[in-house]
């Protein structure tokens, strides 16, 4: 799965969400990816709840299509600092 | 980076593994590898972020079987994915939770709480 896709599937997953996808270790490894992934929803949850709200967009993918994407969760205030 | 070895443990044996180093230790990491040699990037990155406030984590090395290590660690977290870590009983998450947590300055406390 590339890593458009993901971003995709993440922002249909989550309410006013912008994700992010990138490969930090090399344009040609689409199985270790990264994603940052901003959207209001996130406020007042805690980082794992966040992640879960991640997970939950990607649903059966994961470890399947996926083998792994390390994650940042902000709001759009933390996407400011 | 896992080798598809003749599993050693049954399902019945990793559910049992995870269960009880879930319960009797305060930290454990199931991890790819050994606090010696961590096989993956993320497991060696999760001990370096645990490392930094406890020095008596328990880790499992979860490439001996791990479909059966997913599905047992699925039972308790909900989530298949290599590592993760549990503190008192309670799943905390993967590295990259561990790193956020710890920008955030709330990893300490996590931790040891």
């Amino acid at each position: 799965m590339d890593h458009e896709e993901v971003e995709t599937l993440i922002e249909d997953g989550i309410p006013d969400a912008t994700a992010t996808v990138s490969r930090p270790r090399g344009v040609d490894d689409d199985d270790h990816l990264a994603a940052e992934v901003v959207s209001p929803a996130f406020e007042g949850e805690s980082v794992l709840d966040r992640h879960e709200l991640v997970y939950d967009a990607l649903g059966e993918h994961m470890t399947t299509d996926i083998h792994a994407v390390e994650l940042t969760t902000k709001t759009p205030s933390e996407a400011e600092e | 980076m896992s080798f598809e070895s003749e599993p050693s443990l049954s399902p019945e044996e990793a559910q049992e593994q995870v269960d009880a180093a879930i319960e009797q230790n305060e930290v454990v990491l199931f991890m790819k590898g050994n606090e010696l040699m961590p096989q993956c990037g993320y497991s060696k990155r999760a001990l370096g972020l645990i490392g930094q406030y406890r020095d008596d984590v328990a880790t499992v090395d979860t490439l001996e079987a791990l479909d059966a290590y997913r599905e047992a660690l699925e039972e308790h977290s909900g989530w298949t994915t290599i590592p993760q870590t549990f503190v008192d009983g309670e799943f905390v998450g993967g590295s990259d939770v561990l790193a956020e947590l710890d920008e955030k300055g709330e990893l300490e406390e996590t931790l040891t709480a």
